[in-house]
């Protein structure tokens, strides 16, 4: 039932999962997640369509772009950071909102982006599914490890104590305007690169991949996946992705059905699929 | 009596002619006083007198609508909390702010974030220096909740403690944080007689071996009169009386603004 192009765009989604979590983990509600997504995608259209030479692309070209597209969204990320992280709860995600909104009209408005069609005949460093299964798989077990050693460091333990109470973190003498920081720009970063490897995998991009749509969906990876450690976002991106797919025969009951997941998921399970309890009774191992 | 070894030019703290407003309310007017080096200073006043809001000023939360704050030489004024709290200022609060999804444990580890822990690539790789340097930085937590009396809950969830060590649990968080001048929100609120009485004791005895300066509010006057060198009483944010202890107990304005109500 689960195809290898499925799980690829499960692990994609698990990927802005965490990208999503990571502000979330200090306590910053921000949507920006499409946005950086966006830039990364439409980076990596426009760098390999360049010469119009169908040759396709190696590999390294790809790791290439998405270096390119870190080094973008993380500079991207700083500027826009620095004034959007002083507003709190809401107001930071609406001004987050706008961020995507922004960046999807000048994607749709740009005079070499396609406009609405987009950019077609992305090249692909690999001929099968499979290698984007186990690209994006590694870099997928890649950053849970990182996150793993967040949680168990100094900038983790600030980021917990800045999303408990952020005065009273001030007060311990922590910068906490350079970890929110930090925490934008690591969840820009990643998921600037993730818009790369999507880009090439689909073999097309346009403005739409980054709409607020994303924004809503990728948040319910982390409300149903659970946001207190960073496999909920994990689960939550794996489970949401196939779920559409998984219920294509029931035909169009499916969307109701989605609908229904994602409206009782926080009823059912209000701190999210993966509780701290729920690691504990795990055997005790604890991400 | 306090008699201090000045190490620096100028008194250790000092507020000159401090006020806020808050829209129409005056919660502080021209309040001016000096705190000694390693003097236990009591500030005292009835419910709104502004007390907390002289924290909120002295820790950088709000700023002074008027007046300047010097601490050890240094002009205070719109420098933010953090900055106070890296120059040796630390606070608890009045109202509990702990970090309370995390472990008591993790609430001290948070605020000994100065403490040397490795570089990144040591936690990312999780080196045997990395985790040297953790255990170190565990160490120093447990000596720390010893101190206060919190070691055998050190694993339980900070909003799972009993009020008394939250309070306590508050201390030992500021404590981390290794301060020079230590500010406390009415530490003993809630506590019963006999806790009153051990951290009266046990705040002495910090003071002496964390080398601090302790400024305390408090509504419960004979522990004040017990533990403090000199005491300011506020009075609808005006500073009414300063001195020793029996100075305070005789003074007219003092027994009538406050004394006088609760007796
Ligand atoms: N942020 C604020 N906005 C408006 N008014 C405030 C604010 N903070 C304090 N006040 C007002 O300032 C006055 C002084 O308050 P403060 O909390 O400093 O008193 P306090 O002496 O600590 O009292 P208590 O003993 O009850 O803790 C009060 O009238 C209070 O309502
Ligand atoms: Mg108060």
């Amino acid at each position: 039932m689960i195809d290898n192009g499925l799980l690829v765009q499960m692990i994609l989604g698990a990927l802005l999962g965490l990208s999503v979590y990571l502000p979330m983990a200090a306590g910053q509600l921000s949507l920006a997640t499409p946005a950086f997504y966006a830039v990364g995608g439409t980076l990596a259209a426009l760098l390999s369509t360049q010469d119009n030479a169908q040759a396709g692309i190696t590999l390294g070209a790809m790791v290439g772009e998405m270096f390119l597209a870190a080094g973008l969204t993380a500079g991207l990320a700083l500027l826009v950071g620095l004034p959007v992280l002083r507003l709190r709860g809401i107001y930071l995600a609406i001004a987050t909102i706008a961020l995507v909104e922004i960046v999807r009209v000048a994607i749709l408005n740009l005079p070499f982006t396609g406009g609405a069609a987009g950019i077609f005949g992305i090249p692909q460093p690999f001929q099968q599914p499979l290698g984007y299964v186990l690209f994006s798989g590694g870099l997928l077990a890649a950053c849970g490890w990182l996150c793993q050693r967040l949680e168990a460091s100094r900038l983790g333990r600030s980021m917990a104590a800045i999303r408990d109470d952020e005065l009273a973190s001030r007060c311990m003498g922590i910068h906490t305007t350079r970890v929110k920081l930090t925490a934008f720009v690591a969840s820009a970063v990643l998921a600037g690169i993730t818009g790369v490897i999507a880009a090439h995998y689909l073999n097309t991009w346009n403005a739409r991949q980054g709409s607020f749509d994303v924004a809503i969906t990728t948040l319910a990876f982390v409300i149903l996946g659970g946001s207190r450690s960073w496999l909920g976002p994990v689960i939550g991106g794996l489970l949401l992705t196939a779920l559409p797919e998984l219920l294509r025969p029931v035909g169009d009951l499916r969307l109701v059905l989605f609908g229904l997941v994602i409206l009782l998921g926080p009823v059912l399970f209000p701190q999210g699929l993966i509780t701290p309890a729920l690691l504990e009774r795990l055997g005790r191992w604890k991400p | 009596m306090s008699s201090s070894t000045k190490t620096e030019a100028g008194p250790w703290l000092e507020l000159r002619q401090i006020s806020r407003q808050f829209g129409g309310l005056q919660a502080l007017s021209e309040v001016s006083f000096q705190v000694e080096e390693g003097e236990i200073f009591g500030l005292i006043g009835p419910n709104g007198a502004g007390k907390t809001t002289l924290f909120n000023l002295l820790s950088g939360v709000t700023p002074a609508s008027s007046g300047t704050i010097h601490w050890r030489g240094q002009a205070m004024q719109g420098l933010s909390p953090d900055r106070h709290n890296r120059l040796g200022i630390a606070r608890t609060f009045q109202n509990l702010r702990l970090f309370t999804g995390l472990s008591v444990l993790d609430n001290v580890l948070v605020a000994l974030h100065r403490q040397p822990q490795g570089s990144g690539l040591d936690a990312l790789l999780n080196s045997s220096r990395f985790q040297r340097r953790q255990s170190e930085l565990r160490q120093r937590a447990m000596q720390l909740l010893e101190e206060l009396g919190l070691a055998d809950q050190a694993h339980r969830q900070a909003s799972g403690l009993a009020y008394g060590d939250r309070r306590r649990l508050e201390i030992a968080r500021a404590l981390a944080t290794a301060p020079a001048l230590l500010l406390l929100d009415e530490p003993a609120a809630g506590m019963n007689p006999r806790e009153k009485e051990q951290l009266c004791e046990l705040l002495a005895v910090l003071r002496q071996r964390h080398q601090l300066t302790l400024v305390v509010i408090e509504h419960h006057v004979p522990l004040l009169i017990q533990l403090c060198q000199r005491l300011a009483v506020l009075d609808f944010g005006r500073l009414i009386a300063l001195g020793t202890p029996e100075q305070i107990q005789r003074d007219p304005r003092v027994i009538e603004a406050y004394l006088g109500g609760s007796r």
